[in-house]
């Protein structure tokens, strides 16, 4: 599950802290996306610094912020978010509402799903239904699952599948 | 250049006539390109300098292009003629590919170049066609059986030389885009669609090809050998097609704001023609009848391609194109 940070730290105004403050990011494995300097922004004699960077997990970044308190960087803002995928499959066919809810458990039951909205229509006199599922997955092996899911799915139920040209 | 035209329908007429056109361009470059036979599935002509408008003229007054009837051994005459390079605009056929995989690998065995706009050769053999062509130290081209005049081969194998193509996607059937195209603008159904194009021409009576992905998988097929490297035909290309579009699905993309566009992908493993949901201004969102590729390279990033995929002188163009590329390789 990947996490985008962005933190605004408060370093003291010596040489060598910028360096300090981003070297733990990246000796955790995370990938730092953005610094900005505020060299002529200065909180209780400390310099302003901006960072956003990708950890892989909560724990990463939990060792990165104590890294930070060992090496005296004061962390004076988080905000953190988890990266999403967006998801869209379009299925076409004679789909019954039966078989909807037993796509929309198969789902469910899938690692890193964050979240899935279903919208299914049909018309009275036609066995054709369609229905367009659309979500979110927090990592991107994800995709490849629910691709391989709907593409089986589609196969041995005889319904067309259209997926998002995300994938 | 002495050349001869297998197949003389649309496309066949078409390079004929561009033949007649250009002689002004092969003469700035040193050459003389001249037809010197022409058959289609029932008769023959030969001659040291055929008028492109004679025959033209000729096939469409008589149906045929020639008075000789066709020769039952085509494939010898094509060994034992004296010409440089065999234009083959004969029709597509997916499940064996003939007459033209014939005509090729005879006109290539006996040190012949040939230049195609028929996908089922290339789409079934293409190492078996490349191979004959290496051995015989001749040159086989194919700009036009893929896209018409979307220069996608060339401008991969040549402008693009030292690249290394990542992915491909693109529409390269104008019929079925067409087709989702006014499923999504008038809330047609799909068989009406169909109707309209076939009655616009984009379609053929039978548009089984077209809207099963079978065209698209072929041209598929095609680029994987001609861009990527990879070996594999036809029937290697995963190929669902559009018939089983509703207006439903139309609509339900269009909540989404994407469109429906049945897309062709090589890349990250995958051999593939399918119906995707595209976002709306993707440049693969078109509507109309023209063809597009969108590659990923690993230097120039996204580079995306657009032309009109079919016709007779969008195919000739792309034939022309070769058949420049071949004079200037003979330089």
């Amino acid at each position: 599950m990947k996490m985008k940070i962005n933190v605004d730290l408060r370093l003291k105004d010596v040489p060598g802290q910028l360096v300090s403050a981003l070297d733990p990011i990246s000796s955790c494995g995370g990938n730092i996306r953005g610094v900005v300097h505020h060299h002529d922004v200065k909180d209780g004699g400390r310099i302003a610094v901006n960072v956003t960077f990708e950890a892989s997990s909560d724990p990463v970044f939990h060792r990165i912020l104590d890294e930070w308190e060992k090496r005296d960087v004061e962390v004076a803002k988080i905000n953190s978010f988890i990266e999403t995928y967006p998801i869209r499959y379009l299925l076409v066919g004679d789909i019954s509402s039966a078989e909807m809810e037993s796509v929309t458990r198969g789902l469910e039951s899938i690692e890193n799903v964050v979240s899935i909205d279903v919208r299914y229509t049909g018309a009275a006199t036609s066995s054709s239904h369609t229905a367009l599922i659309t979500g979110t997955v927090s990592s991107q092996d994800t995709l490849k699952t629910l691709d391989d899911f709907f593409y089986e799915r589609t196969q041995k139920k005889n319904y067309l599948l259209v997926r998002g040209l995300e994938l | 250049m002495k050349v001869l035209i297998a197949g003389f329908g649309t496309v066949g007429q078409g390079i004929a006539e561009v033949i007649g056109t250009r002689q002004s361009l092969f003469d700035a470059m040193g050459e003389k390109v001249s037809i010197v036979g022409a058959f289609d599935s029932s008769s023959l002509i030969y001659g040291d300098n055929l008028d492109p408008k004679y025959l033209v003229e000729k096939k469409k007054t008589t149906g045929k292009v020639g008075d000789k009837e066709i020769p039952d051994d085509v494939a010898s005459y094509i060994e034992e003629a004296d010409f440089d390079i065999l234009l083959d605009t004969t029709p597509t056929n997916i499940d064996h590919a003939e007459p033209g995989l014939t005509y090729i690998l005879s006109a290539l065995h006996s040190g012949k170049h040939v230049i195609t706009s028929n996908k089922g050769p290339l789409a079934l053999k293409f190492s078996t066609l490349s191979a004959a062509a290496d051995a015989n130290g001749v040159q086989l081209k194919y700009e036009a059986s893929v896209g018409g005049a979307m220069p996608i081969i060339n401008l991969s194998k040549q402008l693009l030389a030292g690249e290394n193509i990542i992915s491909l996607r693109g529409i390269l059937n104008g019929t079925c885009n067409f087709i989702l195209n006014r499923m999504k603008e008038e809330g047609l159904p799909f068989y009406q669609a169909l109707r309209e194009a076939q009655d616009l021409g984009y379609a053929e009576t039978d548009p089984t090809y077209d809207i099963d992905g079978v065209d698209s998988a072929a041209k598929v097929a095609i680029l994987a050998n001609a861009i990527f490297g990879m070996d594999v035909n036809y029937y290697d290309v995963v190929r669902s097609g559009i018939r089983n579009i509703t207006e439903d699905a139309i609509a339900l993309a269009a909540e989404e704001n994407s469109v429906i566009r049945l897309i062709g992908e090589i890349g990250g493993g995958k051999l593939e023609v399918a119906p995707r949901l595209v976002p709306m201004g993707h440049p693969l969102s078109i509507g109309g009848t023209q063809n597009m590729a969108n590659i990923i390279t690993d230097l120039a990033g996204e580079i995306t391609v657009s032309g009109r995929g079919a016709g007779k002188n969008e195919t000739a163009s792309a034939m022309l194109s070769d058949l420049i590329s071949i004079i200037r390789n003979k330089e």
